[in-house]
C-alpha cells in the first residue's frame, strides 16, 4: 500500500458488469492505471480486495435491491468522493424504464410470479443518485475508454474531473456526418451525452440514447419535432425512454397530461 | 491583378503539378450528395460541382479539436502539427468572406497564433459557384471577391478565367506557363459578364441586412426569442457549421503516464448550454432564448458595428442544418413581422398535431 496513492474502489451493483469489464479492456494502460492509485477493491479484477475508508469509490449498476442500498450507503459513508458509472448507476439503465411503481409490480408479477425473495427484497430499479450522494457522473452504455481515462487520470492528478455537457451532435458535426435528423431518420443525438464518438451515425445508423440524457435536453421540442416527421407517439416514447432510467419521467408526465 | 485564362481539362494536371509537394485540400463527396474539404491524394477524388461542405474551411486553420501544446513543470512545447502548407482549392466567394472575418477576429487585439500560422501556410484558390435555394451571400454582399484568394476560378463553358490575387499565385500560374493564355477574346468576356448577371438573378433566398441592427435593437425583448428558444434542441449544429464562428474551449488532459498535461483546444458553441456556466456552477445564459439571442446580436448586429459587414456570409449553412428551422433566414425573416414556414413556428402556434 502507498500512503501517497489515491485510494480508489471499484463496485458494482444491478447491472451486466459492462463498465468494470471496459476498465479492464483498457489493456494498454491498466498497468499505468494500477501503478497510478491504490485499488484497494475491484472484484472483477482481483480476491484480495480491501472494504475499508477510500478516497474514491467507482459504482456501476443500479440499486435494485435492499441488500444493494444498504451496501450503497455503506460504500458512501467509507469515501470522499463517489463517481457513478455507466448507464446504469447514472440514469438507472434499461431496467429502471419503467417509471410508474404500479407498473413496475405489475412486471415484476408477470415475471417471477409470486416468488418470494428470500435473499433480499427486490425493489424497483434506481440510479445511485436516488440514495446517495453523487460526486461525478461518467455516463455510457458501457462507458467510452477515453473519457473514462480522462476522469480517472484527474482523480489520480488530484483534478476534478470535468463534466461533459454536450450533446451527441456535436462530435457528430466535428465527423461531418449528414444529420440523420434532417433525413427524417429518428436520431436521438440532440438529446444523448457526448462520448461515443458519434460512434453510430458515423455508420450511417441514428443515435438510440445509449449515454442517457444530456443535461439540458429538450425533449418536448424532439418529440414534436419527430410526431410532425410522422413517428407514432407511442414508438417515439418507447425510444425515448430505452436509455433514459428514471430521469425523464417527469417529460412523460408531461406529455401525459397533455394528451388529456 | 491580372486575369488569364486556362482549357477545364488542364485543371486536374495544373493542380498535380503545383501540389507535388504541397498538401492539397479540396472538396469532395461524402454519402450521395454531400460534401466536405478533404486532404486529397488524387486530383481525380476533387468534385467541383458542389454548393456548400458539411463543415465550413475554418476547420483547416483551427480543428475542431487539438492539443495546442505539451506542459510540465520544466517544459512547454507547442504542437504546430495542423498548421502544415497546404493548398486549399474550390473555396467559394461566401467562405473566402468566412476567412476574411476570422483573419480579422484572430487578429484583432492579439495574434492567435496557432490559426495565423497555418493560415499563412496556406494558398487559397477559389471556384465558382451557382446558388441554390439556400445560398443568400447576395444580401450578405459576399457573393463576390475582391480580395483574400491567390487563384480564383470562373468557370466558363469549356475554359476557365483565372484571377490571379496574390505574387503567389503567379508563381504557381508559372509552374505551368504554357496552360494559360493571356489573351482573352471578346467572347469570353461577354461570357463571363452573361453568367454573372444570371448567376445574380438566380439567387432565391433574400435577407434584408440593412434593417438588422435596428430591428434587434427594437425587438431585443420581443417574444420571438421565447419562441425559438422552446423549439431549439441546443444541439450545436448551427454554431458547429458557420464560417464565421470562432468560440473554443481549453481543457487539460492529464497524462497518466507522465507528469504533465496536453492542453487541448476544441470548437465551443454558444448555443450550449455549458457554454456561459462559469466556476461555481453559475450559468448566466441558462436558457436557450438567451442564448440564441446572443448569436443572433452577434451575427446580424454587433459585427456590423464592429466591423462594417455582419458575421454572417450568407453560406446557407445554417438553413441546411437546424433541424427546427432556426436559422438567419428565419430569424430575419420573423424580426421583419413576417409569419414563417418553420418548425420552430408551427410548434409554438401548436400547429403539430
Ligand atoms: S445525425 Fe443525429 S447526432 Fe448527428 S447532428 Fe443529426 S441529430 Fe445530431
Ligand atoms: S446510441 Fe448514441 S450514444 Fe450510444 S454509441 Fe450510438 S451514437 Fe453513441
Ligand atoms: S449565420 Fe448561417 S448563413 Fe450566415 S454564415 Fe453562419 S451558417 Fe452561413
Ligand atoms: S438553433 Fe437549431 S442548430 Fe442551433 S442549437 Fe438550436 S436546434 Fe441546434
Amino acid at each position: 500500500m502507498n500512503k501517497d496513492k489515491v485510494k480508489i474502489g471499484i463496485y458494482e451493483l444491478t447491472g451486466c458488469a459492462g463498465d468494470a469489464l471496459l476498465i479492464l479492456d483498457c489493456e494498454n494502460e491498466l498497468l499505468d492505471i494500477f501503478k497510478a492509485a491504490d485499488i484497494q477493491s475491484f472484484s472483477m479484477a482481483k480476491s484480495d480486495n480491501i472494504d475499508g475508508n477510500l478516497d474514491v469509490v467507482l459504482v456501476e449498476g443500479s440499486v435494485s435491491t435492499e441488500r444493494e442500498v444498504e451496501e450503497l450507503k455503506d460504500i458512501r459513508k467509507r469515501s470522499q468522493l463517489v463517481v457513478a458509472i455507466g448507464l446504469c448507476a447514472t440514469v438507472g439503465g434499461i431496467q429502471a424504464r419503467f417509471t410508474n411503481p404500479k407498473e413496475w409490480e405489475k412486471n415484476f408479477k408477470k415475471v417471477y410470479g409470486d416468488v418470494k425473495m428470500e435473499h433480499t427484497p427486490p425493489l424497483q430499479s434506481k440510479p445511485i443518485d436516488d440514495y446517495v450522494k453523487v460526486d461525478y457522473y461518467l455516463p455510457g452504455c458501457p462507458i467510452g475508454k477515453e473519457q473514462f481515462l480522462h476522469l480517472f487520470t484527474r482523480i489520480v492528478k488530484g483534478a476534478p474531473p470535468e463534466k461533459y455537457p454536450r450533446p451527441v451532435c456535436v462530435t457528430c458535426k466535428f465527423k461531418e456526418n449528414d444529420c440523420l435528423l434532417n433525413r427524417d431518420i429518428l436520431c436521438l443525438g440532440p438529446l444523448t451525452a457526448d462520448g461515443c464518438g458519434a460512434a453510430c451515425i458515423s455508420h450511417n445508423l441514428p443515435c438510440v440514447g445509449c449515454w442517457g440524457p444530456v443535461e439540458g435536453a429538450n425533449l418536448t421540442s424532439e418529440y414534436y419535432l419527430l410526431k410532425e416527421k410522422g413517428f407514432d407517439v407511442e414508438y417515439i416514447k418507447k425510444k425515448m425512454a430505452n436509455y433514459s432510467g428514471t430521469k425523464i419521467a417527469e417529460f412523460f408526465e408531461k406529455i401525459k397530461e397533455e394528451k388529456k | 491583378m491580372r486575369i488569364v485564362k486556362l482549357k477545364q481539362k488542364n485543371l486536374n494536371p495544373f493542380l498535380e503539378v503545383i501540389s507535388e509537394n504541397t498538401e492539397l485540400w479540396a472538396p469532395v463527396r461524402k454519402y450521395t450528395d454531400r460534401h466536405v474539404f478533404a486532404q486529397v491524394e488524387d486530383v481525380s477524388q476533387i468534385d467541383v460541382d458542389y454548393t456548400r461542405t458539411i463543415l465550413p474551411p475554418r476547420k483547416i486553420f483551427l480543428p475542431p479539436s487539438f492539443n495546442m501544446f505539451t506542459a510540465t513543470e520544466k517544459e512547454y512545447k507547442e504542437n504546430f502539427s495542423h498548421a502544415t502548407k497546404k493548398i486549399l482549392f474550390g473555396i467559394h466567394p461566401c467562405d473566402i468572406h468566412g476567412l476574411l472575418i476570422m483573419d480579422q477576429f484572430f487578429n484583432y487585439v492579439f495574434e492567435d497564433p496557432y490559426y495565423t500560422q497555418a493560415r499563412n501556410n496556406t494558398l487559397l484558390l477559389g471556384h465558382s459557384c451557382w446558388p441554390d435555394e439556400h445560398c443568400f451571400c447576395k444580401s450578405t454582399r459576399t457573393h463576390i471577391i475582391e480580395e483574400g484568394y491567390d487563384l480564383f476560378f470562373h468557370r466558363l463553358s469549356e475554359d476557365y478565367l483565372v484571377w490571379i490575387g496574390s505574387s503567389k499565385g503567379d508563381d504557381l500560374i508559372r509552374l505551368m506557363p504554357d496552360c494559360f493564355e493571356e489573351k482573352l477574346s471578346d467572347e469570353d468576356i461577354q461570357f463571363y459578364i452573361r453568367l454573372r448577371e444570371q448567376r445574380n438573378e438566380a439567387f432565391q433566398t433574400e435577407v434584408n441586412f440593412t434593417a438588422m441592427p435596428d430591428l434587434m435593437e427594437l425587438k431585443y425583448n420581443h417574444p420571438l426569442w421565447e419562441k425559438i428558444g422552446t423549439a431549439c434542441l441546443a444541439c450545436g449544429s448551427c454554431t458547429n457549421v458557420c464560417p464565421t464562428c470562432n468560440c473554443y474551449n481549453v481543457m487539460d488532459h492529464p497524462q497518466l503516464k507522465e507528469r504533465g498535461s496536453l492542453i487541448h483546444r476544441d470548437w465551443d458553441t454558444c448555443t450550449l448550454q455549458s457554454y456561459s456556466e462559469v466556476a461555481g456552477g453559475e450559468n448566466f445564459r441558462e436558457k436557450r432564448s438567451d442564448r440564441l439571442k446572443l448569436w443572433y446580436t452577434h451575427k446580424i448586429q454587433a459585427y456590423i458595428s464592429k466591423y462594417g459587414k455582419p458575421g454572417c456570409v450568407g453560406c446557407g449553412r445554417c438553413i441546411a442544418t437546424c433541424p427546427v428551422d432556426i436559422n438567419v433566414k428565419t430569424v430575419s425573416q420573423a424580426l421583419d413581422g413576417k409569419d414563417v414556414d418553420a418548425f420552430w413556428n408551427r410548434l409554438n402556434k401548436g400547429e403539430i398535431k
